[in-house]
């Protein structure tokens, strides 16, 4: 190679003209043999000048130029790790997220529009029309970009592939797209949430309060692209890998979930509620283990999902609690030494403070026990109870109770309810919240309040989420929050009282016995306010709040309807807690009770 | 090979006739093994360049580089052929030949398919598998076989201005409108500036071929600015990086393919700027793809390939037995140096961009298969060097 390129192999030609001796002068120096080598040293001295120039680029401007081409290529891209799952309290799956993909067309690639068109309509939501147009209107314009099928799961992609190739479509793209399922459908729904369409992030329930525990942390990828942004196979520059999501183990029992929600459909088509909740707690732990709500949804059917059916009534539907509350009342009174349950309380028909005048329902005695005051709910004996507690001791077992702030759920959108401080109490306020009203709540908190007497007097902070179960293994688990509100000896009577509601002749509860064990609650009936007319209506927010068994309670059930109406077969006024919410109540606590493996104390 | 390069040397330094007759076969030779060479880095380029965009247009990886050996083959396949054939037939059939070929660029006009803007291509056969005609790749030859077959027939007739002004014009004219009317502008330049090289090799008086050169030259500007979208190449090129995005896209990318490849490249298969950065990356610029991938190594190899068939090609004209040998030789030389020079000239950035490819290597099976089919007849022309003695009477 190299005496190719010499000097003589080259050049030989013109020095053999020399060397043969027909010599220069007779050949070299014509006028044509001159120009010939003119043109030849001219390409030569062009060709001198590109190597140059190419020299110039490659050498001297070569880091600047290389420079643009860097930054133009370079992009960083997010790794999204996997969403993590949301467990029932067993290990069961509530939301998941699986393979999924969305199917579009490069209309560029496509050799018949037509074709592709009639092969894909079936598996699209467009028509085969719509997408022949689609196609063809991509073609023209160089619009590369038509969307077929969205979030399939990977049968459907399965499916569809092969039919693409059997049909030996080019221009058929299966991107991944995560997919986020909820195996239990409607179940729990309103307290698992939702996740945004286009990025799967949590916007309801757990989904939102522990989206940043479930979305992990994304990963960096930082690589060359193409000009037309597609990442270029050879130019992966630098991987920041993504950290998985945790796994959230709620607290929600499936099996109570499911008859929580069963329940509480049936009560609502029985009286025509417009609307309801339930919760269902573990006293000794403060573990939710069912929250349900009515309306609902199936949370896999996106298009029928609206705020209004996303609503966790429990947490986020403050009401009046009525009687229910008496018991706060009647507690603390018992617990402060100011009445035992047999003190004699005077009952007149009503009794008038200030302006307002309170009554109560149904014909009472002229005077009754403490104890009675509760079974009997009396307005004007809670009331008497109360003046002789006094503001300032009734708030403070109010706030204890977890009245008027954040009972602590981890889940979002609770509201704190409303509870004023003394200063701002006026004449009636005393005796309004003493039986239940001028104060909201919600039916978590009222559940609180309830498994405080089934605690043996210590209030304990409700939970729905257990544990999070991080990626490497390791496990954080809750501990809730406690605070002793009355000695064991006042909740074991507070007990004894609550079981008289449900038990005696003249209980309101008489309802909420079962069958197979015994019960404590106390109903109630709180008449709705209407905020448009500014007056109370004829609407009530009906409840019942019980526990059982009554001597050692393993559950607490809140049942709370709103606006029942109607009347029962015996005759019984479906407005009101002991004909509308009792019922549910039992039969609720006494499937949980089963559930949880809780002998029957009941012959 | 070894044998190659000893017995010419050995030959050489006898100095008989024995080293005349093997002199011409030695330069064919080196010739052929240059443009082999070309072909493999062609190829391989190709093999780079192409790849990317076959994946993205369809399933085939390959396919653009299947056609593209294929063509290679049929273009190798005539250049065995015309340098067999006693290149004296192209002086006798150069009419015949032109008109042919004049024939084809009207019906193209008529029948052509319409690309671009641009009606170049007649295309045969089925759609699915077409085969394209570009007449422009062969009047190139036709057009330098006529003019030295005219050439050589005037003789010193050539000295009158009027023996010489006509035919040259008639003969330039006629294919330069009919490329003009496609539009065609880098056809025109690769048919009107070797023409320009082969008069000016020729005994026509300089100042004759000046004259003309120079009112060509006003014709070029004027017809570089009176289309938009020469106008445009124009602007690109004088400040390409004031319109990266625009008219100097091709050029600033390719810069920047070029500065990314730097001393020695990024390595074979490596290129970024095929990946949708640099448009025509497997045509027009591959040079700047070789250049990325081998750096200035690899690309100055390329230069100096072509500088050595400007030298070997000339050497056959020097050595041609006739004056038609001798002119068709040097306008082959001129055709494929200036074609070679006005690609890379847009790729480096010193010369606009023109549309034409990289004889040998760019994509495109007209090209090719007339760029070897003139290869073969230089092999011929300097094989009849080794024949017959050289020429005394050039008429």
């Amino acid at each position: 190679m190299v005496r190719f390129l010499s000097a003589t192999s080259l050049f030989g030609p013109f020095l053999a003209n020399v060397r043969d001796g027909r010599g220069m002068s007779a050949h070299i120096w014509k006028r044509g043999d001159f120009r010939l080598l003119l043109v030849g040293l001219v390409f030569i001295l062009a060709w001198g000048g590109i190597g140059y120039r190419l020299f110039d680029l490659q050498g001297n401007q070569a880091l600047a130029n290389a420079e643009i081409g860097f930054d133009q290529r370079i992009k960083t891209r997010s790794i999204d790790p996997p969403r993590g799952t949301i467990y029932d309290r067993d290990g069961v799956e509530l939301a998941m997220t699986i393979d999924g993909f969305n199917i579009v067309v490069d209309p560029m690639l496509l050799d018949d529009p037509a074709h592709a068109a009639s092969v894909l309509a079936p598996f699209s939501s467009k028509s085969y029309e719509e997408l022949a147009a689609e196609f063809e209107k991509g073609q023209a314009t160089g619009h590369r970009y038509a969307e077929i099928a969205m979030r399939v799961d990977t049968q459907t992609r399965d499916i569809v592939k092969a039919a693409v190739e059997d049909a030996g479509i080019k221009g058929v793209f299966y991107r991944d797209q995560p997919l986020r399922v909820y195996p239990a459908g409607s179940v729990a729904a309103q307290v698992i949430g939702l996740t945004r369409f286009d990025d799967n992030s949590g916007i309801e329930g757990l989904e939102r309060t522990f989206n940043s525990e479930l979305e992990g942390r994304p990963g960096r990828m930082i690589v060359e692209v193409s000009g037309r942004g597609r990442t270029i196979p050879q130019g992966e520059v630098l991987i920041e890998e993504s950290v998985a999501g945790s796994d959230v183990v709620t607290t929600i029992d499936r099996e109570i979930q499911f008859a929580a929600e069963q329940a509480l459909r049936k009560a609502i088509q029985k009286t025509s509620a417009i609307a309801g909740s339930i919760v269902v707690l573990l006293p000794e732990t403060g573990e939710v283990v069912a929250m349900a709500s009515w309306p609902g949804v199936d949370l896999n059917a996106r298009s029928d999902v609206s705020p209004e059916v996303l609503r966790n009534r429990a947490v986020a539907e403050v009401y009046e609690p009525g009687s229910t509350l008496k018991m706060v009342t009647i507690a603390a009174a018992l617990e402060e030494g100011i009445v035992t349950s047999k003190t004699p309380i005077d009952t007149p028909r009503s009794v008038t403070i200030g302006e307002f005048e309170y009554e109560d329902h149904g014909r009472n005695p002229e005077w009754m026990s403490v104890e009675d005051v509760l079974s009997r709910s009396s307005n004007v004996g809670t009331i008497e109870i109360q003046r002789r507690l006094g503001n300032e001791k009734h708030y403070e077992y109010l706030l204890a109770f977890g009245l008027g702030q954040p009972s602590g759920i981890d889940v979002a959108g609770e509201r704190h309810g409303t509870l004023d401080p003394t200063q701002a109490w006026t004449l009636t306020s005393g005796s309004s919240i003493a039986i239940g009203y001028a104060v909201g709540a919600t039916a978590l908190q009222m559940a609180a309040v309830y498994a405080t007497i089934a605690n043996d007097g210590v209030w304990t902070e409700p939970y729905l989420v257990s544990e999070i179960i991080k990626p490497n293994g390791d496990r954080i688990r809750t501990t809730p929050r406690t605070r002793r509100v009355l000695s064991p000896e006042t909740a074991a009577e507070m007990r004894r009282l609550l079981h008289r509601v449900v038990e005696t002749e003249s209980g309101t509860g008489r309802r909420a016995m079962m069958e197979d064990y015994t019960a404590g609650g106390k109903t109630g009936t709180s008449q709705k306010f209407d905020v448009d007319s500014g007056a109370y209506s004829d609407d009530t927010i009906a409840s019942f709040i019980g526990m059982a068994p009554f001597d050692d309670p393993r559950v607490v059930v809140v049942v709370v309807l709103d606006s029942p109406r109607g009347t029962h077969p015996d005759g019984a006024d479906l407005s009101l807690g002991g004909a509308s919410a009792a019922p549910v109540f039992a039969e609720i606590a006494q499937i949980a009770l089963h559930q949880l493996g809780v002998a029957p104390d009941r012959d | 090979m070894t044998e190659m390069i000893v017995k010419p040397k050995r030959l050489h330094g006898v100095g008989t006739r024995a080293a005349n007759r093997s002199a011409g076969s030695r330069r064919s030779v080196f010739l052929l093994v240059i443009v082999a060479m070309l072909l493999t880095i062609g190829l391989g380029a190709m093999l780079s360049a192409s790849s990317v965009i076959s994946i993205q247009s369809t399933d085939a990886q390959f396919d653009l580089f299947t056609k593209q050996v294929m063509w290679v083959g049929l273009g190798l396949a005539a250049l065995v052929i015309t340098s067999f054939v006693p290149y004296q037939m192209w002086r006798k059939f150069a009419l015949p030949i032109y008109t042919l070929v004049i024939v084809g660029l009207v019906v193209t006009l008529v029948i052509g398919d319409t690309r671009g803007g641009a009606t170049r291509w007649i295309v045969l056969g089925p759609a699915t598998n077409p085969i394209t005609i570009q007449f422009a790749e062969f009047a190139k030859f036709a057009t330098l076989s006529l003019l030295a077959a005219v050439l050589t027939k005037k003789g010193a007739l050539l000295r009158d201005i009027r023996h010489f002004v006509v035919p040259v014009v008639a003969i330039l004219g006629t294919v330069s409108l009919l490329l003009l009317a496609q539009p065609d502008f880098g056809g025109i330049l690769l048919i009107v500036i070797p023409a320009f090289v082969m008069l000016a090799a020729s005994r026509v008086p300089l100042r004759f071929v000046l004259a003309l050169a120079g009112l060509g030259a006003m014709t070029m500007t004027v017809l570089a600015v009176s289309a938009d979208y020469r106008e445009e190449r124009l602007r690109g090129f004088l400040a390409p990086f004031d319109n990266a995005l625009g008219s100097g896209l091709q050029a600033v990318q390719s810069m920047v393919a070029l500065g990314t490849g730097g001393m020695f490249g990024v390595g074979l298969g490596q290129s970024r700027a095929r990946w949708s950065w640099l448009p025509n990356a497997h045509t027009d610029f591959i040079f700047a793809i070789i250049g990325e991938e081998t750096g200035f190594a690899g690309a100055i190899s390329v230069v100096l390939l072509f500088a050595l068939i400007a030298v070997v090609g000339v050497s056959i004209a020097y050595r041609a037995p006739d004056m038609y040998g001798r002119l068709l030789a040097i306008g082959i030389v001129a055709w494929l140096s200036i074609q070679a020079l006005i690609n890379i000239g847009g790729v480096v950035a010193v010369l606009p961009i023109t549309g034409v490819p990289l004889p040998f290597i760019s994509a495109g099976g007209n090209a090719m298969l007339a760029g070897l089919a003139a290869v073969g007849v230089l092999v011929n022309i300097s094989r009849a060097s080794d024949r017959a003695p050289r020429a005394e009477n050039r008429s």
